[in-house]
C-alpha cells in the first residue's frame, strides 16, 4: 500500500507540473494578452510596463524558466486582475470548490444510491418509472442549463439565494451564523452540480442492483429467511456498489469540470470561476495556478476512488498491496 | 423482493411532500407593495447590495483605470470638483469655489473648511499638492498623468495656506477646472512616505488592510474578499449634507457583490438578492425586466440615449496594409459614404436594439447633450445613390457574382471582427452584412474573444471592426486621443507621425485650437467644424445610438440616473434603502 501511495504522489506531482506548464504555454500562445484589460488603446508605456512585469516581453521558454525558478520557492507569480500573489487567491478559491464538490458528492451519493437501490429492487411501478425518467432527464441536461434553470427558479420564487457565498447582511458573523448562511447559499450550486451525478449514480446502482438480486447467493439468502432489509443492505448492496466505486474517481474529476460553469452562473467563489475570469483576461499566472489546483483535485479524486474501490473489493485491495 | 418497495415508496412520497410543504411554507413572496418608489426621499439607515462584474485592481485610483477601481474611488475618495453625471454641470466638491484668471493659466481653489479624512486627520492643501506630485512622479507609475498635461506640461501647484491651492497651467485648457474631475485627492499623511521611498506604485494594493485605506468619500472599506465582495460602511466623518441638513450618506452600509455573469446578475436582481447592477441593461433584457417591473419585483427606468454608440471602421494604416490592394478604394471617402447610404438605420435600430435606438451620423450622440450637433451631413438610406458612389470610384459587379470589384478584379470583400458573446454586436454585424450585400460589398463576420480582438485592433490585423469604443469624457477636449491623428485611439490609423490625409490635418488644427480655447461658444463652433469634416469623410461609421435602460430594486430610493457609468452609484451618498 505504501508503494502504491508513493507512486500516486509522484504521479500527482508530475501531473501538477505538466498541467500548470501546459496552461502557461497555452495562455501565452493564445492570441492577445493581459494588456487587453488596459482598454482598447492604452499608452504604449503602460503596455510595456505590464508586459515587463509579467515577463511577456520574453520568449515563452524564458518566461516558463523564470516562472519555474520562482515556483520552486513557492512564488507562483502575481495576478494582474487582483494585483496580488496568486497563491492565496487560489488556496481560498480551492477551499470553496472543495466545499462545493464535497457537498455535491455527498448529496449525489445519498440521493443516487438510495434511488438506485429502489429502482433496482423494484423494476416496475409508476414511481420507479418516474425516477428513471427523471434520471435520464438530469443526465441529459448540461450543467450550464441546469444552473441557469435553478437560478431562474430561485429568482422567481425567492426560495433560495441566487448566488454568492454569504448574504449581504452577514458581516463579521458568529461561527454558527456564518455556517448557516454558507449552507443556505450552498444549496443551489450543490443541486446544480449534484443532480446530474445523482442521476448517473442512480442508473449505475439500479442496473447493478437488478443484476445482483438475481444472483444465486441472494436467492439462497431469501430461502434461509433473511429479513428483507438485511437482504438489501447487508447482502445485495455491498456487492452492487462496486461499479459506483469504480467511477468515483472520475466523478470527482467531473465534479470539478462541472463546477467550472456552475460556479460562474451561481457566483460561487471557487476555482472554476476564478479560472474562467483568469482565462478571459489572459491572466497567465492565475490560469497556471488554477490549472495546477484542478490537477491536484483530479489526482486526489482518482486516489480516493481507488481507495474506495479497494475497500469495497478485496481483489483490488490485493492488487494495491503488491 | 418487490414487497420491499411500498416502504421505499412511502418514504419517498413522505419526503417529497415534506419538501414541497416546506418550500410552500417559505412562501412565494408577493410583490412588495409597501416599498417606496425610487423618487421617495431617502431616510437614514439600512443597506443596499450592488452587483459588480469585476473587482478593483487597486485601491489606489492613480494606479489603475478599470471600472471597479473607479467605482471604489467614487465610494471612498473625494474630488476637488465633480462632474454631475445627470446635469453634466461641474459642481464644487472638496474645493467649494474657485477663481480663474482671464487668460486661463491660473486657477485659485478655495478648499472646503472642516473636512477631515475618515481617520480624523484634517484635509488640507498639502493633500492636493501631494496628489499632484504623485501623479507626475515617474516612479509612482500613475496612469492619470498622461491625461493631465495642459499645454503638454504638468500642472504647477502652490499652497499659500492650508485651505488655498493655486494651480498654474502651461497653456489655457478648454476643459479648465474640469480636468480636476479626473483624479481623487489622496491622503498625504498615509502615502507620502511611500512616494518618498519609491514604493507608491505598490501602495494600497488590494491586499491592504481596510483600516489603512483612508478617504474623504461617503464610505469606508470594511471588508474585501477577493472573488466575493466588498463591504463598505458609512463614513461618519463625511463632509456632505443633504439639503435638509442631514449628514450624508443615508446608507449605513453598501455591499458590492461580485457576479461576473450578466444573466446571473439580472436574476439576482429579480430574485431580491441585489438592489443595483453595475451597468445599464442589454437590449435583450428589456422585455423580461419590464415584465419583472409589472410583477412589482424591480423598478425599470430609462436613462436616456447613451453617449457612446457602436461603430464600424476599416483599418486604414498604410504600413499595416502594405500590399493590400483593397486599401486603394477603402481610403476613398466615396466608398465609406456608399456603405453609410446602404444602411437602413431604422431597420438597424429595430433589429439590433429592438427599436430602442436613434439614428446618428457621427461619434457624438444626442446623449452627449453639451456637444451634440444635429446639423451634420447625413446619409439617408438610398441604394441607388450608394451604387452610384461605388461606380464613381470604379467599383462595379463586373463578373456578376454579387460583389463589386475594381477594373483589375480586386473585390470589395472584408472580414469584420467583433467581440464574441455580445448579442447586439453579433446582430449588428449580421444586419450590416445583409445591408452591405445589397450594394455588392461582402462582409464576413468574425466574432473573437475580447483579448484577441484588442490585439488585432492595436496591431491593425483586421479588415474592419464593429464595436463600441467608450469615450473617457464628454468634453471633446478630453478625448483628443480619438480626434488627433497622433492619438492612441485614432481608431482607423493610430499614432500617425504626420497626418496621413489633408482632412485629418485640418481636424488636428481645429481640435488643438478647440482644446485651448476658453470661450465656450467658440469651442462649440470649432467642434462643430471638426464633426462636419469627420462626417464628410466617415473614417468611422456610426448608425444608431442605443437608448439606455436600467433596473433596480423597489427598495432603492434617491436614484438620480445617468447615461454615464456607473448609472446610479455615481451618486451613492444620496441613495437610501426603504424597508429591510
Amino acid at each position: 500500500m505504501a508503494r502504491f501511495l508513493i507512486r500516486r504522489l509522484a504521479f500527482a506531482i508530475v501531473l501538477l507540473i505538466c498541467t500548470s506548464s501546459a496552461a502557461l504555454f497555452l495562455t501565452r500562445l493564445a492570441p492577445g494578452d493581459v494588456t487587453s484589460q488596459l482598454g482598447p488603446a492604452p499608452p504604449r508605456a503602460e503596455i510595456e510596463a505590464v508586459r515587463a512585469r509579467f515577463d511577456l516581453d520574453r520568449t515563452p521558454i524564458v518566461q516558463w524558466g523564470r516562472w519555474v525558478s520562482r515556483a520552486v520557492r513557492l512564488d507562483f507569480g502575481d495576478s494582474f486582475l487582483y494585483n496580488r500573489p496568486v497563491a492565496p487567491l487560489v488556496i481560498q478559491a480551492a477551499g470553496n470548490t472543495a466545499l462545493l464538490a464535497v457537498s455535491a458528492l455527498v448529496v449525489s451519493t445519498i440521493l443516487g444510491i438510495t434511488l438506485g437501490i429502489f429502482t433496482g429492487v423494484r423494476r416496475t411501478g409508476w414511481l420507479s418509472a418516474l425516477v428513471r425518467g427523471a434520471s435520464v432527464m438530469f443526465i441529459s441536461v448540461p450543467p450550464l442549463l441546469m444552473s441557469l434553470v435553478l437560478v431562474f427558479i430561485a429568482a422567481q420564487t425567492r426560495w433560495l439565494p441566487t448566488g454568492g457565498k454569504l448574504s449581504a447582511g452577514t458581516v463579521d458573523p458568529s461561527w454558527s451564523v456564518y455556517t448557516a448562511d454558507v449552507v443556505w447559499h450552498l444549496m443551489l450550486p450543490t443541486l446544480a452540480l449534484a443532480l446530474p451525478i445523482a442521476a448517473a449514480f442512480e442508473r449505475l446502482q439500479s442496473q447493478s442492483m437488478s443484476e445482483v438480486v438475481r444472483q444465486p447467493f441472494l436467492i439462497a439468502a431469501i430461502a434461509r429467511g433473511v429479513p428483507r432489509r438485511d437482504l438489501v443492505w447487508r447482502h445485495a448492496w455491498p456487492v452492487s456498489i462496486r461499479p459506483i466505486c469504480g467511477v468515483y474517481g472520475l466523478v470527482i474529476g467531473s465534479l470539478l469540470s462541472g463546477s467550472f460553469i456552475v460556479e460562474f452562473v451561481t457566483a460561487w467563489p471557487g476555482i472554476g470561476r476564478l479560472m474562467y475570469e483568469a482565462l478571459r483576461a489572459r491572466d497567465i499566472y492565475l490560469v497556471s495556478a488554477c490549472a495546477a489546483a484542478g490537477a491536484g483535485f483530479l489526482a486526489c479524486g482518482t486516489l480516493l476512488g481507488d481507495l474506495l474501490l479497494a475497500a469495497a473489493d478485496p481483489r483490488v485491495r490485493e492488487d494495491l498491496d503488491e | 423482493m418487490s414487497r420491499l418497495s411500498p416502504r421505499f415508496s412511502g418514504v419517498l412520497i413522505t419526503l417529497s411532500v415534506l419538501a414541497v410543504v416546506g418550500l410552500l411554507m417559505r412562501g412565494c413572496p408577493s410583490p412588495d407593495s409597501s416599498a417606496s418608489p425610487a423618487t421617495t426621499a431617502p431616510r437614514r439607515g439600512g443597506q443596499l447590495v450592488a452587483s459588480i462584474r469585476g473587482v478593483p485592481r487597486s485601491f489606489n485610483r492613480l494606479l489603475a483605470v478599470d471600472q471597479p477601481t473607479d467605482m471604489f474611488a467614487m465610494l471612498t475618495q473625494g474630488w476637488l470638483v465633480r462632474l454631475n453625471r445627470a446635469t453634466f454641470e461641474l459642481e464644487p466638491w472638496l474645493a467649494e469655489r474657485w477663481d480663474s484668471s482671464p487668460d486661463g493659466h491660473t486657477h485659485t481653489l478655495h478648499l472646503r473648511k472642516g473636512v477631515t479624512w475618515s481617520d480624523g486627520m484634517p484635509f488640507t492643501s498639502a493633500d492636493v499638492l501631494f496628489t499632484l506630485q504623485a501623479i507626475y512622479d515617474p516612479r509612482a507609475e500613475s496612469v492619470v498623468g498622461s491625461n493631465l498635461l495642459p499645454g503638454g506640461k504638468p500642472i504647477q501647484a502652490a499652497a499659500p495656506d492650508a485651505s488655498t491651492v493655486v494651480l498654474t497651467y502651461a497653456a489655457p485648457s478648454g476643459i479648465g477646472i474640469g480636468l480636476l474631475d479626473m483624479f481623487p485627492i489622496l491622503p498625504a499623511h498615509k502615502l507620502e512616505s511611500a512616494l518618498k521611498d519609491g514604493t507608491f506604485a505598490k501602495s494600497w494594493a488590494t491586499g491592504t488592510p481596510p483600516d489603512q485605506i483612508v478617504g474623504t468619500g461617503p464610505f469606508v472599506l470594511r471588508e474585501f474578499k477577493p472573488g466575493e465582495r466588498l463591504v463598505f460602511d458609512r463614513n461618519p466623518r463625511y463632509w456632505r449634507r443633504a439639503p435638509d441638513g442631514q449628514q450624508l450618506p443615508y446608507l449605513d452600509r453598501l455591499v458590492l457583490q461580485l457576479i461576473p455573469e450578466q444573466n446571473a446578475e439580472l436574476l439576482a436582481l429579480q430574485g431580491g438578492t441585489t438592489d443595483l447592477t453595475q451597468s445599464e441593461l442589454r437590449p435583450d433584457d428589456y422585455v423580461p425586466l419590464r415584465r419583472a417591473e409589472e410583477q412589482g419585483k424591480v423598478t425599470f427606468i430609462e436613462l436616456g440615449v447613451g453617449p457612446d454608440a457602436d461603430a464600424f471602421w476599416f483599418c486604414m494604416d498604410p504600413q499595416a496594409k502594405k500590399g493590400d490592394r483593397r486599401l486603394g478604394f477603402v481610403q476613398k471617402r466615396e466608398f465609406r459614404q456608399a456603405l453609410s447610404h446602404a444602411v437602413d438605420r431604422e431597420e438597424f435600430a429595430q433589429t439590433v436594439f429592438l427599436g430602442e435606438a436613434v439614428p446618428i451620423w457621427g461619434p457624438i450622440t444626442p446623449g452627449n447633450k453639451p456637444w451634440f450637433s444635429p446639423n451634420l451631413p447625413r446619409y439617408p438610406y438610398d441604394l441607388t445613390r450608394a451604387r452610384d458612389l461605388l461606380k464613381s470610384i470604379g467599383l462595379e459587379d463586373r463578373n456578376g457574382n454579387g460583389v463589386v470589384e475594381t477594373a483589375d478584379g480586386v473585390e470589395a470583400r472584408f472580414t469584420v471582427v467583433t467581440q464574441r458573446g455580445i448579442g447586439y454586436y453579433e446582430r449588428g454585424v449580421t444586419v450590416l452584412r445583409e445591408q452591405a450585400a445589397k450594394i455588392g460589398i461582402a462582409l464576413e463576420p468574425a466574432p473573437l474573444e475580447y483579448p484577441t480582438m484588442i490585439q488585432r485592433l492595436l496591431s491593425c490585423q483586421y479588415d474592419a471592426i464593429y464595436m463600441r469604443p467608450f469615450s473617457t469624457q464628454l468634453d471633446p477636449a478630453g478625448n483628443l486621443d480619438f480626434w488627433l491623428s497622433s492619438g492612441s485611439t485614432h481608431l482607423w490609423n493610430m499614432g500617425q507621425k504626420t497626418p496621413a490625409t489633408e482632412w485629418e490635418s485640418r481636424i488636428d488644427t481645429i481640435m488643438r485650437e478647440q482644446a485651448a480655447t476658453l470661450d465656450l461658444n467658440r469651442r462649440h463652433e470649432l467642434f462643430n467644424d471638426a464633426q462636419r469634416i469627420f462626417s464628410e469623410n466617415l473614417p468611422v461609421l456610426y448608425f444608431v445610438a442605443p437608448r439606455l435602460y436600467y433596473a433596480h430594486s423597489r427598495r432603492t430610493t434617491g436614484v438620480v440616473p445617468s447615461v454615464m457609468r456607473p448609472p446610479v452609484l455615481w451618486n451613492a451618498d444620496s441613495l437610501g434603502a426603504a424597508g429591510p
